[in-house]
This record gives structure tokens, sequence and C-alpha cells, in this order.
């Protein structure tokens, strides 16, 4: 069964059959699409909320809520995928240093935030979330059935 | 009669190692504060011999509320105890009223005689 | 010139690394550190994930914040197994304090924040510029999401440099990192005090 890691700011897809894993999800969030009918998933993993206007075409589109969704489905389609089909399942957008609270406020929660607005854009239904909290996520993402299972140290996994 | 010292520190850790290194000496811890506006209550309502003031805290910081407490009583001993040692920060802290300053980590010896140094 | 700043982080991480470690030791009741000369990297954000490397793993991850003068952060991260054994001996009083107990994090807390401020102090004598570190902030988690959480809060976007040096016990199994992240422009400015011109 072929595995596939999607660290920050890639964008990763599989038709049919295969797992898409992010490892260490903080604040970061992870998204995992999918088309059931077409059995397409396609996983990003978003490092922040909004790109910079002036910033590099070199950068990847994934690291940024904005940019990645949109690459997101088009990665999808591309595979297979037909938009108005997919779904959504998040993970991730924790808060685990709290001391950061003042200055850049809770990047993790900007990220969700952010995801659900541009998902919303798409009429993407999120259909499953685990988010926020203190702690870190690993996600694993089943191409052949759509399940998600989020993994944290010291709790049970949970399909979302 | 053993002379009281009121410890103050964020750091749990911290607080039990300093209270160890005091009480083996004949001191009486009879107060720990987790930050600066716990140090100001404290100190107000035990009024010990003696303070040990950690400068990185959260809420009040510890010039802050070396500051606020000898505006209170001016005879107040405060001995800094801070892993901050960068001279600026010595000089404010002294020029605040605090009667010495020690960085941490700090061996037992170096406390004990700076806690006896200021209230003989 | 590349070379030039590289090796003049590498410099800083040695002087700071150094006091670091002593203080370190001290806590330690005079243990042997030995001290792997820095690696200073300037990746770009795609290798970062690669050069962490060991993503699943268990740390402690002591997360500061640094004001004054100069501004950035600095990060010290080392595998549980480290933080278990520096926590016995730290505590030292007989019983289990692991990293998942109150008296366990608040000492890996507080020796991050005196490595951290130690490497600081070092600095600042050196340049004469003030470096104020933040309270310290603890996460124990898999390096991969204590990594992206550290990242995402110095906001690193495209490049990242970092002075990461790793410090071993003499008979005792411990080891760890201290990242320091200047911001941007940040060791111009030392490099400007300490007269090295343009680096």
């Amino acid at each position: 069964m072929q595995e596939v890691f999607v660290n920050m700011g890639q964008i990763r897809g599989l038709a049919g059959a295969g797992i898409l894993t992010t490892v260490g999800l903080g604040s970061c969030v992870g998204i995992a699409l999918y088309d059931s009918s077409a059995r397409v998933g396609i996983m990003g993993h978003i490092f922040l909320p909004r790109s910079r206007p002036d910033r590099s075409a070199a950068e990847l589109p994934g690291k940024y809520a904005d940019t990645a969704i949109p690459a997101l489905v088009a990665e999808a389609e591309k595979l297979g995928a037909q938009r108005h089909r997919l779904w959504a399942k998040l993970a991730g957008g924790a808060n685990l240093f709290s001391n950061l609270a003042g200055a850049n406020g809770n990047i993790g929660q900007q990220n969700v935030q952010a995801v659900l607005e541009h998902l919303k854009l798409y009429n993407i239904p999120v259909v499953g979330k685990d988010v926020a909290g203190n702690h870190g996520r690993k996600m694993r993402f089943y191409v052949d059935s759509g399940r998600v299972t989020v993994i944290a140290i010291g709790k049970e996994p949970i399909d979302i | 009669m053993p002379k009281t010292v009121l410890i103050t520190d964020d750091t749990a850790f911290m607080r039990m190692t300093l209270k160890n290194v005091i009480q083996k000496n004949g001191y009486v811890v009879v107060g720990e504060a987790a930050d600066g506006e716990e140090a100001v209550a404290q100190y107000l309502e035990l009024r010990p011999d003696l303070v040990t003031m950690d400068i990185t805290m959260p809420k009040m910081d510890g010039i802050t509320a070396i500051k606020e407490i000898m505006k209170h009583d001016p005879n107040a001993r405060i001995i800094v105890c801070s892993a901050m040692g960068q001279k600026p920060m010595v000089i404010e802290a002294l020029n605040a009223g605090a009667k010495d300053f020690l960085v941490k980590p700090f061996d037992a010896d170096r406390v004990i005689e700076a806690l006896r140094k200021a209230a003989p | 010139m590349i070379s030039r700043k590289v090796d003049f982080l590498r410099e800083l991480g040695t002087i700071g690394m150094g006091h670091a470690t002593t203080a370190l030791s001290e806590m330690l009741q005079g243990k042997l550190l030995r001290l792997e000369v820095p690696d200073v990297r300037i990746l770009y954000f795609e290798e970062l994930a690669e050069y962490v490397g060991g993503l699943d793993q268990v740390v402690a991850g002591v997360f500061i914040q640094i004001s004054g003068d100069v501004s950035g952060h600095m990060a010290f991260i080392l595998p549980v197994e480290s933080a278990a054994v520096l926590i016995r001996l730290l505590v030292g009083d007989g019983q289990e304090h692991g990293v998942f107990d109150e008296l366990g994090r608040s000492a890996i807390a507080e020796l991050g924040n005196i490595m951290v401020t130690s490497y600081l102090n070092a600095l600042a004598a050196l340049t004469n510029l003030v470096m104020k570190p933040s309270i310290p902030g603890l996460a124990v988690d898999m390096a991969g999401a204590v990594w992206e959480s550290i990242l995402a809060g110095a906001q690193v976007d495209d490049e990242v440099t970092l002075i990461r040096t790793e410090f071993f016990a003499e008979g005792v199994a411990i080891h760890g990192n201290i990242i320091f992240l200047p911001g941007e422009d940040e060791f111009r400015k030392i490099a400007d005090v300490l007269g090295l011109g343009a680096v």
C-alpha cells in the first residue's frame, strides 16, 4: 500500500488507493479533499493563512490557505475529480506554545479560519474536523475509502 | 529568630530548588509567588525579612515588582535571582532597589552569602 | 558573501552555545559536556522538513521570543528520553517525574530558559546589544508539530537562517539542540556592531 507523505506546504494526490499522510501538524492545518465517486484524494499541509502580495512565484502555493485551496482543487481535477463532488476534512490548527498568544495571535486558529473561508468560496462542505487545542496531530487519509484518522500522543486515534 | 524569606519565580522547579537551599541554611520560607503581582501582595501580607525575585515573569515582571515593593517599604531587602545577566538589566534592578543580583544557575553558597549580606 | 555570513553565524553559535552549556553543566553538578561545532544553515522552506528529520519522534521544545535591540526567536529542543534524564538529574528527589508531569515540565522549561538566556547573555556581552528573552513556552509533542509551531511563531516564510548546535553529556545519554532564529537583518546589526562589515 503506497503511503505518500505531505510535508509543510506540499500538495499530493492519489487516485483509487493508497494513503496520504501528514506528520506533525502543530499550528498547520492538514486538509483532505475527496471525490468519493472518482475515488480521488488530495492532501494539503497549510502553514500560514495568507500569502504576501510580493511573494515569489517559486513559493509553494500549498503553504498559504488562500493559494492552497485553489491549487488543491486544480490538482484534484487533474486526477479526475469533479469539484462539485468534493468534500473536505481538516485537522490541526493547534496552539502548542501558549506564550505566543500575544504577538502573532493564535496562528493555528487563524489558519483554520482562513481554510474554512476559502473552502466556502468553492462550496466545498467540511464533513469532519479535529482542530484547535494544544497538541500536535498526525493525519492519515485512506484514498480507497475516504477515511481520515487523526492520531495524537496520549490520545486514542479518531476517525473524522 | 530565624529570618523569613519570600521566594518569587514563575517556575515551580526553581521555587522548589531555592526553597530547599534556603531552608537547609536556617531560613524559613514563608511564601512563594509565581509572578510579580503575587510577590507584591504576599510581601504586604507577610512582611518577610528577605525576598528573592526573578525578572522574567508573566503578569508583572520582577523590576516592576521591586519598584512596587520599595514604594511600600523602602527598607525591603530584595535579591534578584534571574537567568538574565545583561548589564543594563542588572543596573536597572539595582537602581530599582534590589540589594544584590544573582545570575542563574547559581550555586547554593552564593545564594546564602547574598541573603546573609542583605540581612546580617 | 555567503560563506562569511555562515562563518560569522557559526562563531556566534559557538560563543552562545559555550555559555549555554556551561550553564547546563553547572546545573548538572559539573558534568562535562561535549559540543558539536554549530551547524549553520540557510534553508529554503521546502528543505526544512528533511533537515529536521525524525518528524515522528517525541520531543520537548522550549520556545522563547527575543526583544530589545535584537529581535528574533530561540528554541531548545530535545528528545523526550534526554528530557527524562535531565529531569531526573535536576529534580533528584528519587521520585519519577517524566515530561508529562508538572514538576518535570517545570524543570525542562526552566532549563531551556536558563540555557537560552545564557546564550543571549553571551551575545549581549559581546555586542553590547540588549537581547531580552520572553517567558518560555513548553510543548512536548511530535517533532514535526513542535518545529512547525516554532517556524510559524517565528514567522519564517521563505528562507530561514538556523544556527543549531548539538551537545552531548559525558557518560550520560543526553542530547539536544539550541536553535537561534534571528529576525530579518538582525544578524546584520550584530555584524555591524562587531565591525565585520558586509556579511
